[in-house]
């Protein structure tokens, strides 16, 4: 309870309101202390029955401790039971292992006794069974039960025989084998190559049976190759029978390998594919050598690859004819899918085998490892790298030969028959050849080999097509009052003749024209291309790209996006050529003609007219201007040029404009023309004309205007952004001769 | 599309065994391949960093350096915008082949190629060619010169990082716009001689 500060009271009714707050203290006590005790009995109650619960608690803690004693002395007994079963087991166990040593003791008396025999009677699975039976004994063990038994004497016996059996049947099978080579007698072959496994001789025996098959391998590869050097110029496979040949080699492997695996699988085990794969592969090795050699013997290949790579390094003008490098590609791709498709057979077969012969993960990988070491570092394979490089290069020469010939060969062709617009051939051919030569690259199956060739292709699209259409539109458009009918004629001839006819200007014109077209036909066609070639790679490679290889050719294919910008830069060069040439020298004198046959815009009423003849003159100019190039300009190239061309009128409008001096009726007037011109222009273009004449209609509704003060309800406002400056405003204002300097001076912009 | 502001294609080559692959490998993966076997033709990777704020997209071609590779290894010259050239510290034999490596940038390569020269194997006690000397052939050759350890991870991020750096800078000068435009744009590097063109490429004169 608080101290009460008597210094605080200072008056009768401080002491009041102390007494009465004490008051109310001592109530709160009373309810306290009733409440308290209201708890007692039940307190009471509660203490009572927790003491009687206590003595029942005592017998627990007694039977609690005995428990644990019992299980105390279970554990014990438990432990003691369980080295009794323990010990029981190791004697059960020395029981089987002494039964097992009195059998082997017996099989061993057998076993000796019958290999003896098998081996008189020829008998050399017999024999082998036996020593197989003795090879899985424990020989020091056995020695060991034997002279505890005092068996020693005969076991010993019994133990030389069999190691002078064993060591006499290696030999026997071996030269058995061997001879049965010689004679090519294939079921003694087989009869003892299952015998081997039986006297540990795995490796062995894969060895002699692999290098058995070999041989078959060899003749046959011979006899295929002496053939194919003998084949007839005339043959239809003549062209690509190295491929073939080797194709017959891998197909070979194939075959032994489809027969063979079983009987490998039954009495060697899982798990012996990798081992038998680089024993062929020795064989493989030296026979595709021998093929590859004769190809590029037979078919003068050294001496292509030497004058190609030396022409595209420029250190020789030699040059070789494309025809005769167009049919050794095909070779060269087939023998490189061929080789792939090997590779593949390869890994698979091994793969399938180590699925199930290794459980170990680090062990595969380790044997993985191998695999791809001998498909990527094997002689056969070291030499298809050597020869996929030299493709590529061929490729390069072909792409590059054939592309200067279709430059050479350029002449004029109609794009179709609906429409009049010239390209030249060299567009066509050049996509043409591009498209040949990579999906050829895609038949070697190598996606290295493919990825080269794209880069190729595109780097003769991005550098030198491009640099051919910018050259050509380097020349210009010659300016110069083009005659609508005379175009037309010159066309015509020139589509007759394949050449441009006409005189020379108009021969660059027809030139121009067509170039231009022909960038906007190529950026087309580098998209088509595009699309063909992803699903030309889908049919080609199936599912066998990895994600990784997918991306890689993917990363490569983009470089055609690099080719479409560089295009696109081409195509607007060509355009500013237009433009300076044919189109800013027309629109200039018609605009100025346009506004000086009104000689002025400060009009009467009277003098408006409804039907403006100076406009109809320009439009009717211009009208015959873009129909003039409509003929023969692409859709997309005469829509872009039309769009260029209304900039430049707008633009060049406007300059013209500034100069003139208006009244409002002259205003009106303009306004109409305007409308007028902006309505036809809207016909004949896509674009939007609307926002290229968005300043010139400003200017209007500012020569429009009754009153200065009038420009307060157009500025800042309406759903338009202004396009003038508040500066460019009052220079328009200043053009209406009708507005006072100092009502436009005092305008607040 | 992916999220990204720039695509540069970088290319490595050099000697086989100088360490491409480990280089590139520590630069995308942070880590020293055990054993791996030679290059076969060409491995591509790709790895985006964040240069100032920027997203950059590195394709990263790391070449085969046998002879055999060589028309494969050629096809990446034309489109890349830098070409890291790699010798290894501990070999004179890989140094001195250079000039040739040169020579064939020269004549594929765009003429504005950011070129870098790359001692690796900076960790080695076995050291041939002294700093001072790759620093003399990359000034002399107007390269940026730049000393490695793949195995120590030491400058390699560095490394790839000033490239991309200096790609950025490249392409900003070149252009307002700066998206990727597909050709390489003009090189930082002082260059005093005059460079070949693409078009001197080995098929222009065709045209
Ligand atoms: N000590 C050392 N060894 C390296 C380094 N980089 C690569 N190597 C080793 O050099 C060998 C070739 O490397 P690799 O990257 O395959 O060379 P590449 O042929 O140029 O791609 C491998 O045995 C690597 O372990 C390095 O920085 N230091
Ligand atoms: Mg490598």
């Amino acid at each position: 309870m608080d101290l009460i500060d008597f210094s605080q009271i200072k008056s009768l009714q401080d002491l009041d309101m102390l007494e009465k707050e004490l008051d109310a203290k001592d109530m709160e006590c009373d309810v306290r202390i009733k409440d308290l005790l209201s708890n007692r009995s039940d307190l009471e109650f509660q203490l009572r029955s927790l003491s009687k619960k206590l003595s029942n608690l005592k017998p627990v803690e007694a039977e609690s401790q005995h428990f644990a004693e019992v299980i105390k002395s279970t554990a014990l007994l438990a432990e003691d039971v369980s080295a009794k079963v323990r010990l029981l087991d190791k004697a059960k166990n020395r029981v089987s292992e002494c039964q097992q040593r009195v059998n082997d003791l017996l099989d061993l008396q057998q076993c000796s006794e019958g290999v003896a025999t098998a081996m008189q009677n020829e008998d050399y699975e017999q024999a082998a069974a036996h020593v197989h039976r003795f090879l899985t004994m424990d020989e020091t063990l056995l020695k060991h039960t034997a002279r505890d038994v005092s068996e020693g004497r005969t076991m010993d016996a019994s133990f030389h025989r069999l190691h002078d059996a064993e060591n006499q049947l290696k030999k026997v099978v071996a030269e058995k084998f061997d001879e049965a080579v010689k004679d090519d007698d294939l079921a003694s072959v087989e009869r003892f190559f299952k015998i081997f496994p039986l006297l540990n001789m795995h490796d062995d025996g894969l060895r002699r049976f692999t290098n058995y098959l070999s041989t078959k391998l060899q003749d046959s590869s011979t006899k295929n190759l002496n053939e194919a050097r003998l084949t007839r110029e005339t043959d239809k496979r003549a062209n690509v029978i190295f491929a073939d040949t080797l194709t017959l080699l891998f197909e070979g492997i194939a075959r032994i390998i489809e027969i063979h695996q079983p009987l490998i699988e039954t009495y060697y085990g899982p798990g012996r594919i990798l081992s038998v794969m680089e024993y062929f592969q020795k064989e493989c090795d030296t026979q595709s050598k021998l093929i590859i050699e004769e190809f590029r013997k037979h078919r003068d290949f050294s001496k292509k690859v030497q004058i190609v790579s030396a022409y595209l390094n420029q250190r020789s003008e030699t040059k070789i004819d494309a025809k005769e490098v167009d049919s050794v590609l095909n070779e060269l791709t087939l023998l490189n899918a061929r080789t792939e498709l090997y590779a593949r057979f390869v890994r698979r077969r091994v793969t399938s085998d180590l699925d199930i012969s290794v459980t170990d993960e680090a062990e595969k990988n380790a044997k993985l490892k191998n695999v791809d070491r001998l498909l990527k570092d094997g002689e056969t394979f070291r030499v298809m790298q050597i020869l996929l490089g030299q493709y590529i290069l061929l490729e390069q020469y072909f792409m590059a030969q054939s592309v200067q010939k279709a430059v050479e060969l350029d002449s004029l062709i109609e794009g179709s028959s609906d429409d009049l617009f010239v390209v030249t051939s060299v567009t066509d051919d050049v996509f043409f050849i591009v498209k040949k030569c990579i999906k050829r690259s895609l038949v070697s199956q190598s996606v290295d080999g493919v990825c080269a060739v794209i880069n190729n292709a595109c780097g003769i699209l991005e550098s030198d097509f491009a640099d051919l259409l910018l050259n050509q539109l380097r020349q210009g458009f010659p300016s110069g009052y083009l005659d609508l009918a005379q175009a037309y004629s010159v066309l015509q001839s020139s589509l007759q003749h394949g050449k441009i006819q006409g005189s020379d200007i108009e021969k660059n014109r027809t030139q121009f024209v067509a170039y231009l077209n022909n960038t906007d036909v190529s950026m087309e066609y580098v998209a088509a291309l595009k699309n063909s070639l992803d699903k030309s790679i889908q049919d080609a490679f199936g599912n066998n790209l990895t994600p990784y290889e997918k991306d890689k050719i993917t990363n490569c294919l983009s470089g055609l996006s690099s080719v479409n910008i560089r295009l696109k830069s081409v195509s607007e060069f060509g355009f500013s050529q237009l433009k300076s040439s044919a189109v800013k020298p027309r629109v200039k004198p018609w605009l100025d003609a346009f506004f000086h046959s009104r000689t002025t815009y400060e009009i009467e009423e009277d003098e408006f007219q409804d039907d403006s003849e100076s406009m109809q003159t320009l439009i009717s100019n211009l009208d015959a201007f873009f129909k003039s190039f409509k003929v023969c300009l692409s859709p997309t190239t005469h829509g872009t040029f039309v769009s260029m061309a209304v900039t430049e009128i707008a633009l060049q409008m406007e300059k013209v404009l500034l100069k003139v001096k208006f009244n409002r009726i002259g205003g009106l007037q303009y306004d109409k023309e305007l409308r007028t011109l902006m309505g036809y222009l809207t016909s004949s273009t896509t674009w939007s004309v609307r926002d290229k004449f968005a300043r010139l209609t400003q200017i209007t509704i500012l020569l429009t205007l009754e009153k200065v003060s009038e420009v307060a309800d157009f500025w800042g406002k309406g759903p338009v952004a202004w396009r003038l400056t508040a500066q460019e405003v009052r220079q328009v204002l200043a053009m209406r001769s009708d507005f006072r300097q100092e009502d436009i001076r005092r305008l607040k912009l | 599309m992916e999220d990204y502001r720039f695509l540069f294609k970088v290319v490595l080559v050099g000697n086989a065994g100088v360490g491409k692959t480990c280089l590139v490998r520590r630069f995308t993966q942070g880590l020293f391949p055990p054993g791996q076997g030679a290059t076969i033709g060409v491995d591509f990777m790709i790895k985006t960093v964040d240069i100032n704020g920027e997203k950059v997209k590195l394709q990263i071609w790391d070449t085969a350096g046998q002879e055999r590779f060589r028309s494969i290894t050629q096809s990446y010259y034309r489109s890349a915008h830098a070409l890291i050239l790699v010798y290894d510290v501990s070999s004179q034999p890989s140094f001195d082949c250079l000039p040739d490596w040169l020579r064939e940038i020269e004549e594929y390569a765009n003429a504005k190629v950011l070129r870098v020269l790359v001692g690796n194997k900076t960790d080695r006690e076995d050291r041939e060619i002294p700093t001072y000397v790759g620093e003399d052939f990359a000034q002399r050759n107007n390269m940026y010169f730049m000393e490695t350890s793949a195995k120590e991870a030491d400058n390699v991020e560095k490394l790839f990082m000033e490239i991309a750096h200096a790609l950025i800078e490249q392409a900003k000068a070149r252009e307002p716009v700066p998206e990727y435009k597909g050709n390489p744009g003009q090189s930082v590097t002082l260059n005093h001689r005059t460079p070949s063109t693409t078009s001197e490429s080995c098929c222009s004169r065709l045209l």
